[in-house]
């Protein structure tokens, strides 16, 4: 490794000379373990081993970005040159907000790190899942999928910046589908963690049995539920509801690179949720997006977003923070070397409230209960969209019936204002954000109760 | 050292899959240039079999000895795997329709950074509060070999350009949706007029915002959104491993009409304005022309080798690597939704109440398995008496192939699209679609 960091920063003093005014290298050695269990038939078992360098130049106000698994001092001359030609374009010249100079080592939190079990164990683990899965009758076909990963991330800026992390992280994603008589249904799950290891899979949450036991509950559900009323209904969200609802509907408005052209633009400082709504983007207990420094080498800051109803934060990488005057706070994410970071979420959560999850429920005459979704899509008008895989009446203030799969929408400058109560639990999930590149995340929260402004698609 | 016979040393059968991606291009934010960019990766996949055992490794370079070691990391992996009783062996030499060897010539940096401006010059000029939220301009370009132990060795190399522009605008406290359009050629010259202009155009109609109706109306999807409802509700059901497993809600299907006469889906690489004009899938099988549905009929499965030998068919040259795991899977090359003979304007001219539908929320959520969907629509717009008087959004929900039963008129006139998978589409106007008011 000695050599690779010599050999980075001679490549930055290049880039300086080349005109660079602010050069960036970030390097990138990761192996990744890849098993894929597809009805009794490992269609993947196998290990990807990537390296690569991204070279990100700021010169003259505009960015020169150049990505290569060959070439380092190419790909500098490369990231110089599309700097400068950049430049001769640009208008209002792109400024970075300072930081300090950060030299540090990111060390893992795991305690039994992916690369010190075996494949075999690696294996049994998929194919007891499995075997799990398809103890049921009705489910038809199951795709189990694992990855981990282990290696080096460097970042090096000739700003002084010197930081060296230890990357490590497990996936797991399963995928069933059912077949009950004429009914069918479909139901996934997904774990993700960065700090812990191997030794996730002993927690009770992670454990196979509990994965299976609530994959079977959402694909039974789903296949004999009720058709959806289409309209306006209120809803009582669970936690990754809320979660995903945090993520879609109002994380990415408060990414700075959108909220400047989004509806929250001209309403940070101002109420626009009751005065016991709070939403962060933090630091999380087993969070999928917890890290020390972003891929700028800029500390990460809890964020804000909501306080107490107010629009008080918004998520923050350098060029950013200038352009609005305020403090970098550690957002800017890179998917790997293959693409330059831009302002993405860590974990974003609402705060817990005071009720109840039956105090919730019980003035509703007729309504949903949604508690786990399949995907969800953010727009710059604040209209956001949450597919529900997991759902239930509500009638007469009792949880009812589950319902077949169905999705609901809103605009999230209005439904903010509708938001009724906030429960006193609290639980995350783990998912893979979509915005020109992927990004690990969690979303979370308590309970929330929601009477208006949310449109159910339904069948009926 | 020739990489089959090293690996050979290993396997019984073995697979390498070399791939280069380089890529150059100017991106703009916030009405100006922001920067340039170029990459330049390889990677290479290696497959071998031993004992009916498989193993896989994926390698980020194109380097020899690192592919040769690549080469003893899935042997490793080989010995770990189960012994799949099922495994039908690579496929055997092909006979491809001609070459696809298209040489690169890229232009420079400046000439995206050059073009881009003058593009942003132009929106500015024609509509002073237009916002550019994000737009790219470049060409990307691949290479491929595929080597297999059979005597398999096949080479491509192709490129395209594309223009992607991303423009919202603010009226007042309201913000429109963001407004997107591209285009993308093989050959010639980008048409950046055509993609400014439609999206001002759509961006002056957002400027209206209309509550939609909420019942069964008639709703046109345009090209982009008809390709994402199709790709993550339909396209999964034409998979040949599904039809296997009996997941597929076609299984059993072959030969019933399953959908409006009027429709005729194909996967066609070689079609002329295809945008994946590839003689050899990824399994090095060679490609051609499957019609899935024609005129409403299901015609048949797609099909990579693994699954096609088990089923006791032949490939239809549709095996789709994955070069994050090195696994195969089954897709489309160039899905082309066949043309109608409607004018677009006479759709629309013709609709006293109903809507155009420019993209979805959400479609990534619909139920492969059912085909259930229940997507936003957003941005879309209000037709009233035969014109488009706003904009709106609303939830669309049912099943697809409800809404393909209904299928009133499609358009004389395919537009590719590049994002959801690559084809050609038509706007196709659907009738008793139901919807769901969002915005007020």
């Amino acid at each position: 490794m000695v050599v690779v960091l010599m050999d980075i920063h001679e490549a930055v003093k290049y880039g300086e000379k080349l005109g660079g005014d602010y050069v960036e290298i970030r390097y990138e050695e990761i192996n990744r373990s890849n098993i894929e269990l597809k009805d009794g038939v490992f269609h993947s078992l196998a290990e990807r081993k990537s390296k690569g360098y991204a070279v990100r130049v700021l010169s003259r106000g505009a960015w020169g970005f150049a990505t290569t698994n060959k070439d380092l001092k190419r790909a500098v001359e490369d990231a110089c040159n599309l700097a400068i030609s950049s430049s001769r374009a640009v208008r209002d010249r792109i400024e970075l907000a300072e930081i300090p100079a950060n030299k540090d080592r990111v060390k893992s939190k795991m305690k039994i790190k992916p690369q010190d079990v075996d494949y075999e164990d690696k294996a049994k683990h998929v194919r007891r899942l499995e075997k799990l899965l398809k103890s049921k009758y009705y489910v038809k076909s199951s795709q189990v999928r694992y990855e981990d990963a282990h290696g080096k991330k460097i970042l090096v800026t000739n700003e002084g910046t010197e930081i060296e992390w230890d990357i490590n992280y497990i996936l797991q994603y399963i995928w069933i589908t059912g077949k009950d008589g004429n009914e069918r249904g479909a139901a996934r799950n997904m774990i993700g963690n960065v700090d812990k290891g191997w030794e996730l899979f002993e927690e009770e949450k992670f454990s196979p049995e509990h994965v299976a036991d609530e994959l079977h509950r959402k694909l039974y559900n789903q296949m004999h539920g009720i058709a959806v009323r289409r309209g306006e209904f209120p809803i009582v969200a669970g936690p990754i509801i809320v979660g995903i609802i945090a993520h879609e509907a109002l994380g990415h408005l408060a990414e700075a690179d959108l909220t400047i052209n989004s509806p929250f633009r001209d309403l940070i400082g101002k109420q626009i949720a009751p005065e016991f709504v709070s939403m962060s983007d933090r630091i999380v207990e087993g969070g999928f997006g917890n890290n020390m420094y972003d891929d700028e080498g800029t500390p990460i800051k809890d964020v804000h977003i909501i306080k107490d109803g107010i629009l008080n934060e918004i998520m923050l990488n350098r060029e950013y923070a200038k352009k609005w005057d305020m403090e970098p706070n550690g957002h800017a994410r890179a998917e790997d070397y293959s693409y330059p970071p831009i302002i993405r979420m860590r974990n974003t959560v609402f705060e817990k409230g005071d009720h109840s999850l039956e105090e919730m429920v019980e003035d509703i005459k007729f309504g949903y209960y949604l508690v786990d979704f399949r995907g969800g899509q953010a727009e710059l008008n604040s209209s956001f969209q949450v597919g529900v895989q997991e759902g239930y009446v509500i009638e007469n203030g009792e949880i009812g019936e589950p319902i077949k799969d169905t999705s609901i929408s809103g605009i999230a400058i209005e439904t903010l204002k509708n938001i009724e109560a906030v429960g006193k639990d609290f639980d995350i999930e783990y998912g893979i954000c979509g915005k020109g590149q992927s990004a690990f995340v969690s979303s979370g929260g308590p309970h929330m109760k929601i009477m208006k402004s949310i449109t159910v698609g339904g069948e009926k | 050292m020739n990489l089959i016979n090293y690996g050979e040393k290993f396997f019984d059968e073995l697979e390498i899959h070399v791939l280069r991606r380089r890529e150059i291009g100017a991106k703009a934010e916030l009405n100006q240039i922001s920067s340039s960019s170029s990459s330049d990766l390889s990677m290479a996949v290696i497959r071998g079999v031993k004992d009916s055992r498989v193993g896989i490794s994926v390698v980020d370079t194109d380097n020899e000895e690192r592919i040769k070691e690549g080469i003893e990391t899935a042997y490793k992996l080989s010995r770990i795997n189960e012994k799949d009783e099922n495994w039908p062996g690579f496929p055997e030499k092909q006979n491809y329709m001609g070459k696809s060897v298209n040489a690169y010539e890229p232009e420079d940096a400046d000439h995206y950074v050059n073009t881009l401006t003058l593009s942003l010059k132009d929106i500015s000029e024609k509509k002073r509060d237009a916002m550019v939220v994000g737009a790219e301009m470049g060409t990307v370009w691949y290479k491929s070999r595929l080597m297999n132990s059979n005597g398999i060795d096949v080479e491509q190399s192709d490129f395209l350009s594309y223009y992607v522009l991303v423009m919202m605008a603010r009226y007042g406290e309201k913000v429109t949706p963001s407004i997107f359009d591209m285009d993308v050629q093989k050959k010639g010259e980008l048409n950046t007029e055509r993609v400014v202009d439609s999206c001002l155009k759509k961006l002056e109609l957002a400027k209206d915002v209309k509550k939609a109706d909420s019942g069964e109306g008639k709703v046109i999807f345009e090209p982009f959104a008809l390709a994402e409802i199709l790709q993550f509700s339909l396209y999964p059901s034409f998979n040949g491993e599904r039809e296997v497993k009996g997941t597929s809600i076609l299984s059993g299907k072959i030969g019933e009409k399953v959908m409006s006469d009027k429709v005729t889906i194909e996967d066609d690489p070689f079609h002329e304005e295809s945008l994946s004009k590839i003689i050899a899938d990824d399994e090095g099988v060679a490609t051609r022309r499957n019609t899935i549905i024609e005129k409403g009929v299901f015609k048949g499965f797609l099909w990579d080798h693994y699954w096609a030998k088990i089923h006791g068919e032949n490939s239809t040259g549709n095996g789709v690597r994955s070069f994050r795991t090195g696994s195969m899977g089954i897709g489309p090359h160039n899905m082309v939704f066949k043309e109608g003979n409607r004018k677009l304007e006479d759709m629309i001219g013709e609709i006293d109440r109903g809507y155009l539908v420019s993209s979805f929320q959400g479609a990534h959520s619909s139920n492969p398995d059912t085909g259930s969907i229940s997507a936003v629509a957003n941005p879309a717009f209000i037709i009233e008496d035969g014109e488009i008087t706003g904009s709106t959004v609303f939830m669309v929900s049912g099943n697809i192939y409800d809404l393909l039963n209904n299928v009133e008129e499609i358009s004389d006139e395919l537009r590719p699209v590049y994002m959801m998978g690559r084809g050609l589409y038509p706007h196709v106007l659907f009738d008793k679609v139901k919807i769901a008011p969002v915005s007020r």
